[in-house]
């Protein structure tokens, strides 16, 4: 087998480019991956025991906060959070004195209750949390935006709503008392958080008026019948709802974003393809000019079933290293050093562990095709013919 | 010093080659019949075309006859699988070739030592097998170099000492000094004389040189796949140093 090692280091740059063109492969593949995977991880971290009540016709409208109650009342619901979007922009300025504009999910709500029914949300202090409860401008950002903005418990943050204004076009401005994290890996640690009351006082219109009301149940498998018992209480109000399970609601993002999946996947196929076609045939050109050798090695004694192992372990090789170069830079890139190419954009970037899976299959596919010809006509060819073509 | 002795280590009777391309049958060996004896040491002459490779092939097995019988070392290989024939093949017979035929990738050593993996023998048995064969064609120093770090004469040397390593009855030469200037060649054909004298190994030798072929016992002349010429010299060449 150490003739194999020797086989691959006959042309060594061309093993390598080989290998590489493969791993590069690779790793795009499992890049891509884990983009497709990253717009859907609202569906992942959504939590099978609670709804969303939004406005039946679209998220753009609003529904009254004075619906609380009565969805309170409905049977089988354990607590009732409203929600804003809030729609802001930091804009720190560095040391150069120009600012940037950074973007990052932030909701108004009920801290409190917020937290008893989300509770993938963890705040490790004590002392913070009491902090953020006892301070009405308070608010709780998540470790990942933080580390990324550099934001400290005790900063005042000024942002700038696209959506909500205060009377005079006053800046919003909050301070930090908390920062959370999650022990659920899937769970968003982006979000700023900040209290419903202070916001609702604050703006200078649309008082009243919440996003969405989020429900924690008692018995999450009834969620169908709650969710039509509470539609069915608004059917014919002013302001019509639908109630969702929280999973539903985060997919209509990804819905939007349906189209885009849809032309990465196969923009991104088209160029894994390429690749591997590219590396298959330099494999097959390289068992063509190893026939000379394989004669010698048969007429030295050496059986065709060795040099058929002999010429599809090459490949195996070849394509194996791809493997690990490309799918473990990905692995360590993504899972390891976390390393998140747009992580304004994508609350969480992972690589999911089946594309690993995944990649392995590409490459022993790849490894067998193109190992598969070179070996049987390795194999079939005899040795006197193969001594001949010089 | 070795006489070839009276049994026959090759035997062909109506040994017959006929090579198919593209519909067209090519008659390459046209029932030849041969003996040769152990020990002995053949020069295979004849025009380009008459057959030569073709007979050096068949009768080390790494091709197989179109008709009738061959038998090598006492196996008729006619009985033997592929699978069969390639372990026979490294038991039995070693291969040299006009163009060396080393591998690139592996050092001199590890050339020689190639066909030893085939044989159950311990690393240290592999390795004091390699440096004998080394120190007969006399590069044993040179056994960590690569084939192209090496003259043309030394890698056909090293090619010779790759042929030994296993110990075969059976060298089958197929030009060997084709491609070497006189005095590499002559080198060659000393080290050949050698073998066959002090080693008993029975060789045969493809060749086109007259002064070649004199170093051999015996020469035989293919014409068009028919034995031609069947020659016992008796007025031998002495073997001698490298012409100046
Ligand atoms: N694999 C093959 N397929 C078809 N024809 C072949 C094959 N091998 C040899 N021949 C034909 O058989 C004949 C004898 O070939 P061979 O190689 O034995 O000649 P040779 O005596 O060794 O010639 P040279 O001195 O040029 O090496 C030639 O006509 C050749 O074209
Ligand atoms: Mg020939």
């Amino acid at each position: 087998m150490r003739l194999l090692f020797l086989a691959l280091l006959r042309k060594p740059l061309r093993t390598f480019l080989t290998i590489f063109s493969i791993a590069v492969a690779l790793f795009l593949y499992c890049f891509l991956e884990s983009v497709l995977d990253a717009f859907s991880v609202g569906v992942n971290m959504a939590n099978a025991s609670r709804l969303v009540v939004q406005h039946k016709e679209s998220l753009a409208f609003q529904i009254p906060i004075s619906y609380r109650s009565s969805i309170e009342q409905c049977e089988g619901v354990n607590a009732v959070v409203p929600m804003v979007w809030f729609g802001g922009l930091y804009t720190p300025k560095d040391q150069t004195g120009e600012t940037r504009e950074e973007f990052f999910a932030q909701f108004a709500c009920e801290l409190d209750e917020y937290m008893s029914i989300v509770p993938e949300v963890v705040i490790r202090d004590p002392e913070q949390k009491k902090a953020l409860l006892a301070d009405q401008a308070g608010c709780v950002v998540g470790d990942k935006t933080a580390e990324r903005l550099g934001i400290k418990v005790g900063d005042r943050v000024v942002l700038r709503s696209q959506i909500w204004s205060q009377p005079g076009s006053k800046p919003w401005e909050f301070n930090v008392r908390a920062i959370y994290t999650s022990d659920n890996q899937a769970f968003d640690r982006t979000m700023m958080l900040f209290h419903y009351k202070y916001f609702d006082e604050k703006r200078e219109f649309g008082k009243g008026m919440i996003g969405i009301f989020v429900l924690g149940m008692k018995d999450p498998s009834r969620f169908h019948e709650i969710a039509t018992a509470i539609d069915r209480r608004f059917e014919n109000s002013p302001f019509e709802t639908r109630t969702v399970t929280e999973k539903a609601f985060n997919m209509q993002f990804v819905a939007m974003m349906g189209n885009l999946q849809l032309l990465l996947r196969s923009i991104g196929s088209a160029i894994v393809l390429t690749m591997l076609l590219v590396a298959a045939n330099t494999m097959m050109m390289s068992a063509r000019d190893q026939t000379r050798e394989m004669g010698i090695l048969k007429s030295i004694g050496f059986t065709d079933g060795f040099v058929f192992r002999l010429l599809i372990g090459e490949a195996l090789v070849i394509a194996g290293m791809g493997f690990l170069i490309g799918a473990g830079t990905a692995f360590a890139a993504f899972n390891l050093a976390e390393i998140n190419p747009k992580p304004d954009f994508f609350p969480i970037f992972r690589m999911p562990p089946e594309s690993l899976l995944g990649a392995a299959g590409i490459a022993l596919v790849t490894g067998v095709l193109s190992g598969l010809v070179p070996a049987f006509v390795g194999m079939r060819m005899k040795a006197t013919e193969a001594l001949r073509s010089v | 010093m070795a006489e070839p002795t009276s049994e026959p280590i090759i035997q062909l009777r109506d040994t017959t080659k006929i090579y198919y391309k593209g519909g067209e049958e090519i008659l390459t060996l046209d029932h030849v019949s041969l003996d040769i004896m152990e020990g002995d040491f053949v020069a295979l002459m004849g025009p380009s075309g008459s057959g030569k490779t073709t007979l050096l092939n068949l009768i080390g097995g790494l091709d197989s006859p179109t008709g009738g019988q061959l038998v090598v070392c006492g196996q008729d290989l006619g009985e033997l699988s592929p699978r069969e024939l390639a372990q026979w093949r490294a038991n039995h017979v070693s291969f040299i070739f006009q163009s060396f035929n080393l591998l690139p990738v592996l050092t001199a050593f590890q050339n020689v030592e190639l066909p030893l993996t085939l044989l159950p023998l311990s690393r240290a048995e592999r390795r004091q097998h390699v440096e004998t064969a080394l120190k007969i064609v006399g590069l044993a120093e040179r056994m960590h170099h690569r084939p192209d770090e090496l003259s043309g004469g030394q890698e056909q040397r090293v090619a010779i000492a790759r042929a030994l390593a296993c110990d075969p009855k059976l060298l089958l030469a197929d030009e060997p000094t084709g491609d070497l200037d006189a005095h590499s060649a002559q080198e060659v054909m000393n080290l050949l004389t050698s073998l066959n004298q002090e080693h008993g190994k029975t060789i045969i030798v493809v060749t086109h040189d007259p002064k070649v072929a004199g170093c051999a016992r015996r020469q035989l002349h293919l014409e068009k796949g028919v034995l031609a010429l069947d020659k016992r010299s008796t007025d031998r060449h002495p073997v001698a140093g490298p012409r100046a």
